[in-house]
């Protein structure tokens, strides 16, 4: 079994590797930057993310190059998914130092998920928007747009006409849709009060990305308007696609909107003794 | 000749047991077998908490995808916390404290560490009418599912961190 584990555990390692790129150091005569990078690169392929070898390994390439931004980034990883917020900000704030437009969007995204810090999280995303001139794009794994993040946190923060205004125009600039836009947008309606807006965003989910959540959601809005029929026949539904695994889900951490079965069979019994 | 190289041979010694006693840890000595691994401590822990598969073999809560595993997911924890966690009592105060331990491969706790920062993550010592109401529900959670991996049950790795606000837990992660 301590075979698999570790072959699961280097696995986990692997999202990381794309993202270096040696010779480009190399190209523009960074020959220090290179030798570091090559030694991160042999450490991300051997070890384990939280092991002291992986740990070691980064240390000795900040020996060689010690502005490497990646290897702060990437010694920062392990700490941000054990909750240790105090040496994740230290390490990742080397990171955003010597590499800005690079980290600023992972420390805004990570800060947000992990330790729900909206207001730093937004804070990143503006401050990275004022530095470039070109679209700031997606988070680092992908989920969102970071002008998303930016949305999602102004919610939390109890802002959600800003929310929908910034997920709208987001949307609207068809550079990037996310798993999980339109079901955001469709609760960020369905929040205040907007249902004929909530249901054509759930149906965009729909069409997009099927998951029980639009169709919990959307059974929220017809409980809202008092159709009860069509609120149990969509609680159903999503309960059929929750326990076929058609629902949102992170490893770390549980996401804005995200609903349990536990939510669906609570409504259905609440629906079902209004009828 | 004998004695000169015996004081030779004295004097070499010296030096290399005086540059061993002098040479500075190296930093393989700041790091555990994985970040943030929580060592036995006689003074904190239970002594018959027993680990399934050995230190070494101590996993992470994330490492087989499936996330926070609990009885009644997520809800019944905030659940415990909603009914039990008392804001009169507790200082107004605000900040993040996280709460990392073990679960073993019976589902039961222990290994318990505090970890508290306030809102510009530095770290701080939050009131103890905030952390030991905190800690001392955290240690009663009794549903915490053993995570299996290749059909065996494993050790891990969980924690909690509770975002406070004016005494008042406002958001529980993960």
């Amino acid at each position: 079994m301590k075979q698999a584990i570790f072959l699961l555990l280097l696995l986990s390692n692997i999202s990381s590797y794309g993202q270096l790129n040696c010779n480009a150091f190399l190209y523009n005569g960074d020959s220090l930057q290179y030798k570091a990078c090559k030694l991160v690169e042999r450490v991300e392929k051997k070890y384990y993310q939280f092991s002291k070898e992986y740990q070691e390994g980064l240390d000795k390439a900040l020996e060689i190059y010690p502005y490497f931004a990646y290897a702060y980034r990437e010694k920062a990883a392990p700490y941000v998914k054990s909750g240790d917020f105090i040496t994740w900000k230290k390490l990742i704030d080397k990171a955003v130092e010597y590499d800005p437009l690079q980290y600023l969007g992972v420390r805004a995204s990570l800060r947000y998920k992990f330790f729900a810090d909206y207001k730093g999280a937004i804070a990143d995303i503006e401050q990275l928007d004022s530095m470039v001139t070109y679209d700031i794009g997606p988070t680092s794994n992908g989920t969102y747009h970071l002008n998303v993040v930016k949305a999602l946190c102004h919610k939390e923060l109890g802002k959600k006409r800003n929310a929908i205004e910034i997920l709208v125009n987001q949307i609207e600039t068809e550079t990037y849709i996310g798993a999980f836009d339109y079901l955001h947008l469709g609760v960020l309606y369905l929040n205040t009060q907007m249902y004929d807006e909530a249901i054509a965003a759930f149906e965009k989910q729909k069409e997009q990305n099927n998951l029980a959540e639009n169709h919990y959601y959307s059974a929220m809005v017809f409980k809202e308007i008092g159709q009860i029929e069509n609120c149990i026949e969509l609680l159903k539904e999503a309960k059929i696609l929750y326990e076929d695994g058609y629902h949102m889900h992170d490893p770390y951490s549980q996401l804005i909107d995200e609903i349990y079965l536990e939510d669906i069979e609570k409504e259905l019994k609440t629906a079902y003794h209004t009828r | 000749m004998h004695i000169q190289i015996s004081f030779i041979l004295i004097i070499l010694l010296t030096l290399i047991s005086g540059c061993q006693s002098r040479k500075k840890p190296s930093s393989s000595n700041e790091y555990l077998r994985w970040v943030d691994d929580i060592q036995f401590d006689p003074t904190l822990d239970d002594e018959s908490f027993a680990l399934c598969h050995g230190e070494d073999g101590v996993l992470q809560y994330f490492n087989n995808s499936k996330g926070l595993e609990y009885e009644g997911e997520k809800h019944a924890i905030i659940k415990e916390f909603e009914e039990r966690y008392d804001t009169t009592i507790a200082a107004k105060e605000s900040g993040l404290i996280r709460i990392r331990f073990i679960v073993n491969c019976q589902g039961e706790t222990d290994r318990f560490r505090i970890l508290s920062m306030d809102e510009n993550y530095n770290q701080i010592k939050i009131d103890q009418s905030i952390t030991h109401q905190i800690l001392n529900i955290t240690k009663s959670l009794k549903g915490w599912k053993p995570k299996t991996f290749e059909e065996e049950t494993v050790d891990y790795y969980q924690y909690l961190i509770f975002k406070i606000h004016q005494g008042k837990i406002v958001k529980i992660l993960p």
